[in-house]
């Protein structure tokens, strides 16, 4: 008892629930809890008040946006308007294409309550991976294989077909993610 | 109310005066800053390990608490000794330095007839040298008043590293916190890239002074040169100063081993020692200690030193190259947005995303 009392004491409660959050994230599966626990003093916060801008389309990309509260739109400028891609709420994810590059990003994020948001930037994240082998290539399949879904789901848009290859389930949503298109950002 | 950038004007013009009338604090500020920086990867070992900062903090603090008690119980004894030595040695030192520029004088000409042009008659060099020394002693009350700045900055610095260290996750939070969300995540990511390559270029040089300072300390102790841990000391710690540096430290033992043998074979040694010491920092421990810790041109690098010590003397030297790194990297990441071209953005128009026909 007394052992976990001082446990308690040491501990920071705060960094564990974001920990636990953070093992939730698709993008960080098959992570230990020490690695989990590298990547997660990378990561800045931040709060954003109702509708916000996270980041507008066209601005290079620089930092992976993780939801610990609030709920986050993802939306497309078109001529005539905008075009609401996807709705995500805690644990969700976006701007995962700036870990690989700083090309410019595809859609804007908007904060549609107050929001608040972990922050991993691309050069924190680059100084993790150099090392860290084993988490890098873990972190980098668990992305290739959210592209791969996102190119795949996209195809089946195209071609019309909702159930996309023989053999693989249709998607479904997972934590986080109230609905989640094509958001390659 | 005053518009924004008016208030930031007067903010930025306040802290200049600041900095200006007491730069003896700033300095100390900074180092205590740089100390932070230094230790601030042991913190993050055990923040990633779910320990709370301040505990962590505290814990670590203790510890280089008892790594410098031990160090010192086992190193300090030697190395007063030596200070002592040196200390009782130098009201001499001005006869025996002038003994052996003679001793070596002789034994070049002795060699080489033809140099004895090229050296100065005994008493103008005896005479430049008294000058230099009464310079040095009429200057030794100003620097008896930076002493006590020196004692006190050894006390004060431990002090404000210690707040820095356990609050900066605070203090960063804070900065977020009032930042305007559009501008968060180029400012954040200057900060970012800022923080890792100034990060390791300091953990770097202290590796590198601590390496070279304890190899230089070995390597004298071997050729028998007195005072070898002094002069490993003084080695480390001008290490610092871009180029320079090893001069100093070199310069410095090749006085001590003059006085000492007078002669010109152990002076040799004592060259290639550090010319040596210099090739396997340039080959060995800068690549592993400092990495890829700046991509400076060389021109740049060498152009910023010289600007550096016309502005700020030997303190300019040190911060040179950290100052013109983060510099580059500002301009780098906030020209990024001129570099892609408009038809990304014209891909507005079509709300079809671009996509290969055919994936496996």
């Amino acid at each position: 008892m007394a052992r976990w009392r001082w446990l308690e004491q040491v501990t920071d409660q705060e960094q564990l629930l974001r920990l636990k959050l953070l093992g939730t994230v698709p993008l960080f599966a098959g992570l230990s809890r020490r690695q989990l626990g590298k990547l997660l003093v990378k990561f800045f916060e931040k709060e954003y008040l109702p509708g916000e801008t996270i980041f507008m389309e066209g601005e290079p990309g620089k930092a992976l946006f993780i939801i610990i509260a609030g709920t986050v739109s993802i939306c497309r400028d078109l001529n005539e308007g905008e075009e609401l891609l996807a709705t995500l709420t805690t644990g969700g994810y976006f701007g995962e294409l700036a870990l690989i590059d700083d090309q410019p990003r595809f859609a804007s994020a908007r904060a549609a309550e107050a929001s608040r948001l972990l922050i991993l930037y691309r050069s924190d994240f680059e100084d993790l991976m150099e090392g860290q082998r084993t988490l890098a290539i873990q972190v980098m399949g668990n992305l290739l294989k959210t592209l791969a879904g996102y190119v795949r789901r996209a195809q089946s848009q195209r071609n019309g077909r909702n159930s996309m290859i023989v053999g693989q389930p249709p998607a479904t949503d997972k934590p986080g993610m109230a609905s989640k298109s094509v958001t390659r950002d | 109310m005053p518009p924004p950038s008016i208030i930031w004007a007067l903010v930025v013009a306040f802290a200049a005066l600041i900095v200006y009338l007491s730069s003896d604090f700033v300095l100390l500020l900074l180092l205590s800053a740089t100390v932070a920086y230094l230790i601030n990867p042991i913190v993050k070992i055990a923040e990633s390990a779910i320990i709370k900062r301040r505990v962590a903090v505290a814990v670590i603090y203790l510890g280089i608490g008892v790594v410098f008690v031990i160090t010192a119980y086992f190193v300090f004894p030697r190395l007063r000794a030596e200070v002592n030595t040196l200390s009782s040695n130098l009201p001499f030192f001005s006869q025996r330095f002038d003994e052996a520029v003679d001793a070596l004088q002789n034994e070049i000409v002795a060699n080489y007839p033809a140099a004895d042009s090229l050296f100065t008659t005994r008493e103008v060099r005896y005479e430049k040298l008294n000058n230099f020394i009464e310079q040095q002693v009429a200057d030794l009350p100003a620097l008896l008043s930076h002493l006590a700045t020196i004692v006190l900055a050894g006390v004060l610095i431990p002090f404000f590293s210690y707040f820095f260290l356990r609050d900066s996750r605070r203090i960063v939070q804070f900065v977020l916190d009032r930042l305007p969300a559009n501008h968060i995540e180029t400012s954040v990511a200057v900060w970012c890239e800022i923080d890792r390559s100034v990060g390791r270029y300091l953990r770097g040089l202290a590796i590198e002074g601590i390496v070279v300072g304890a190899a230089a300390a070995l390597g004298l102790a071997i050729l028998g040169v007195n005072y070898p841990l002094l002069l490993g000391v003084v080695t480390g710690l001008a290490n610092v100063v871009p180029y320079l540096g090893p001069i100093i430290g070199g310069a410095a033992a090749i006085l001590v081993t003059l006085v000492q043998f007078k002669s010109l074979s152990v002076i040799a040694q004592v060259v290639f020692l550090y010319l040596s010491l210099k090739l396997l920092d340039l080959l060995a421990i800068q690549p592993l200690a400092v990495g890829k810790g700046n991509d400076l041109h060389p021109v740049l690098l060498i152009a910023s030193v010289i600007v550096g010590e016309h502005a700020l003397g030997i303190v300019g030297m040190i911060i040179a190259v950290p100052t013109i790194t983060i510099l580059q990297r500002i301009a780098k990441l906030l020209l990024e947005r001129r570099r892609y071209p408009t038809y990304v953005l014209d891909s507005r128009l079509n709300s079809d995303v671009q996509l290969q026909t055919y994936v496996c």
